[in-house]
């Protein structure tokens, strides 16, 4: 079976969907980061203005190229313009 | 060289950051503290904020931001303290801090520190307000006005 990837929503993402945490599927092959950020706007049409803004970040680390293959069970995190302070 | 690195739910304490900076060779220690402020917004009073993180990342980017302040500066110690989850106004959200040989150093670290910390570690923050109260209205007593 595959695994779906997990998907983090922060801050405005969060908001947007309405939970901190979706499984999203994949196909076994993956998927490119910019084909799945497509897809989950796709699916979540108020997420769409927050991805534009936002940094994504695969397994802990910044997605460099939106080529970069997201694979099953990876860790796929939206992260909007940040806030601390 | 000793970096402090903390996110945390506790409060921060301004005199035991100023702890992880002490040495005897570190003439010059620069402090910087944030405080979530109880100012007016949109939508009544700030009451708190809820700081969001996503931890690994940001654990690995304040190491990070550690590291370029220790080249481009030469400090010898730092410390990166922020909380999460609810703050209340009034208290400490965020603590950076470098210590070096001479203040020009640490003033220089210090201010990277923060600025850095804000642009680029993955923490969010939600404002809570508390909207003011409107006054209950007077009902007029019955009898009509007083002359007095």
């Amino acid at each position: 079976m595959v695994r779906p990837v997990r998907v983090l929503l922060f801050a405005t993402a969060r908001t947007a969907v309405g939970r901190a945490e979706i499984a999203w599927t994949v196909p076994a092959s993956g998927r490119s980061a910019a084909d799945l950020a497509a897809d989950l706007a796709a699916a979540y049409p108020r997420l769409a203005p927050t991805l534009k803004a936002s940094r994504l970040v695969r397994n802990g680390r910044a997605i460099g190229r939106p080529s970069e293959v997201v694979r099953p069970g990876d860790e796929f995190a939206i992260h909007p313009p940040y806030g601390g302070g | 060289m000793t970096t402090s690195v903390r996110l945390t739910r506790s409060s921060l304490s301004f005199a035991a950051a100023a702890v992880e900076l002490e040495g005897p060779e570190l003439g010059g220690v620069v402090l910087f503290a944030g405080r979530v402020r109880g100012e007016r917004s949109g939508r009544g009073r700030v009451v708190a904020l809820d700081y969001e993180v996503h931890e690994t990342p940001a654990l690995r980017t304040l190491r990070d931001l550690d590291r370029a302040a220790r080249r481009k500066f030469g400090v010898e110690r730092t410390v990166l303290w922020h909380r999460v989850g609810r703050v209340p106004a009034g208290e400490v959200s965020v603590i950076v801090g470098a210590a070096a040989g001479h203040r020009a150093a640490a003033f220089a670290a210090a201010r990277f520190l923060i600025d850095e910390l804000k642009r680029t570690v993955p923490i969010w923050k939600t404002e809570r307000a508390r909207s003011a109260r409107r006054r209950p209205r007077r009902r007029r007593p019955r009898g009509g006005r007083s002359s007095g």
